[in-house]
């Protein structure tokens, strides 16, 4: 309807706008892309580092659950960033395609949580560091019941520190740069980041 | 995009290509879910089989063209059971027969096992998201969604828009990287190279960015948020073989979890 910067003191918050859906789901494409470059080229060979080196590797896949809700701020924006880039990875052919939708469903609640929280009204570098972690621990709790059942409790204790401590630095303070290069740009001027 | 790989569609019209996309979520969840409860390889193995008949039968897919596809999964199943196996807190148990000895690490039975059932659990869910995803396109994908989980319209067909723009954010990095190149930015070293794909990333997001606005313009201009209720061009109903489908998943999964040995 318009495409123009939307008021934050109405209902409008709950309104996704066609450009907020769009900008959305491109953003999760490209990421979604990148899932598939990444688990192809850098996680397969990275697995040989063993379960806890490798789950240094794993922030990478968080990073739409954070940078979408921090562009857009609307309700929602996490979980269906999460999803879509899942869904992408999945018609692209990543191994792992449906149970992506899975992991995707669990770090983008993980994350979405966290804003909701919030009331979408807090985005700085707090919450998005905070986010992060919330998608980490969805993640870990993912990987620790699918992948790694049968390590012991050391092991997979270490697994899940690791995937939490990759998901804040990668997409708490890597994604909030991210957002703040893209502002900085001029690029999020329709969207109420950018303002 | 020429670094990704050509979609795997079916060849033939098949039995699976009938069915509607929801569906097959719906049966291939049954299998995610019957392959991750157990860590007993025998539940795994099952599902392998009948994931093989069902691709192999029913699915339409071009079967030569899988193992190549699936080359790359090898490296990822490899470590898994390897450190499954090495790290399994069942070797701390002493009241297991060892089975072999690695320098300091004791391997038993139950390692073993569970670390079989891993690596097979992998291959698993790779061969029923070929099932689930294989057999029709994602603009079938977003009108079952739509028509059969209800799925909210805006967002189905949004994402679909925004998929179809994703060839030209190829496009837009090799323009990029020529532009740079023009600029007489070239990279020198690991770290120089690193930095320079940061950066060509931002300008390809900037790029999308743009792209997803102008888009979204254009769908506005079309009525794309006029709230009107949205009437199907192609009409998507749960049929026969989508029940069956469901019935016959459950029914696997469910005899692959509990059929004695």
């Amino acid at each position: 309807m318009n495409a123009f910067p939307a008021s934050r003191h109405s209902a409008e918050l709950f309104r996704w706008r066609t450009v907020d859906i769009v900008v959305v789901a491109l953003l999760a494409v490209a990421f979604g892309v990148v899932f598939w470059a990444w688990g192809t080229y850098v996680w397969a060979w990275g697995s040989f580092l063993g379960p806890q080196t490798e789950s240094l590797l794993t922030g990478v896949w968080l990073l739409p659950a954070v940078v979408c809700p921090l562009i857009v701020r609307r309700p929602g924006a996490a979980l269906f960033g999460e999803l879509v880039a899942a869904v992408v990875s999945a018609l692209l052919g990543s191994y792992w395609g449906l149970d992506t939708l899975l992991s995707g469903l669990l770090q983008g609640a993980g994350a979405e949580v966290v804003f909701f929280v919030t009331m979408y009204r807090a985005w700085n570098p707090a919450v998005a560091i905070l986010a992060a972690a919330g998608a980490g621990i969805g993640e870990a709790t993912h990987d620790l019941i699918v992948s790694y059942p049968g390590i012991d409790y050391a092991g997979r204790a270490a697994i899940g520190a690791a995937e939490i401590v990759s998901a804040i630095v990668v997409v708490g303070i890597g994604g909030w740069l991210l957002v703040r290069a893209l502002r900085q740009t001029g690029a999020l001027q329709t969207f109420p980041s950018g303002a | 995009m020429s670094v990704l790989p050509a979609p795997l569609a079916p060849t033939r019209p098949a039995f699976l290509t009938r069915t509607t996309p929801a569906a097959r979520l719906v049966a291939g969840t049954a299998w995610l879910v019957a392959a991750i409860v157990t860590l007993d390889p025998i539940v795994p193995a099952r599902l392998f089989l009948a994931a093989i008949v069902a691709l192999w039968l029913w699915s339409g897919l071009p079967l030569r063209r899988i193992p190549a596809r699936l080359a790359p999964l090898g490296f990822a199943i490899l470590s898994l059971t390897v450190f499954s196996i090495l790290l399994s807190s069942a070797n701390g148990d002493r009241s297991l027969a060892t089975m072999a000895q690695i320098g300091p690490a004791r391997i038993t039975g139950p390692a073993i096992s569970a670390g079989l059932a891993i690596g097979l659990r992998v291959v698993v869910i790779a061969l029923t998201t070929l099932l689930v995803f294989g057999p029709s396109d994602p603009t079938r994908m977003a009108d079952s969604l739509v028509q059969q989980w209800h799925v909210p319209d805006r967002f189905a067909y949004g994402t679909l828009a925004a998929l179809r723009v994703a060839p030209f954010m190829a496009g837009d990095w090799a323009t990029i990287g020529a532009a740079r190149r023009l600029r007489g930015l070239a990279p020198r070293g690991p770290v120089a190279r690193v930095r320079e794909a940061g950066g060509r990333l931002l300008v390809m997001l900037v790029s999308a960015i743009r792209r997803a606005e102008r888009l979204a313009l254009a769908m506005d201009a079309r009525g794309f948020d006029s709230g009107v209720r949205r009437t199907h061009f192609r009409e998507l109903r749960t049929n026969w073989r989508d029940w069956l489908t469901i019935v016959l998943s459950f029914a696997v999964a469910a005899a692959a979890l509990f059929v004695a040995r």
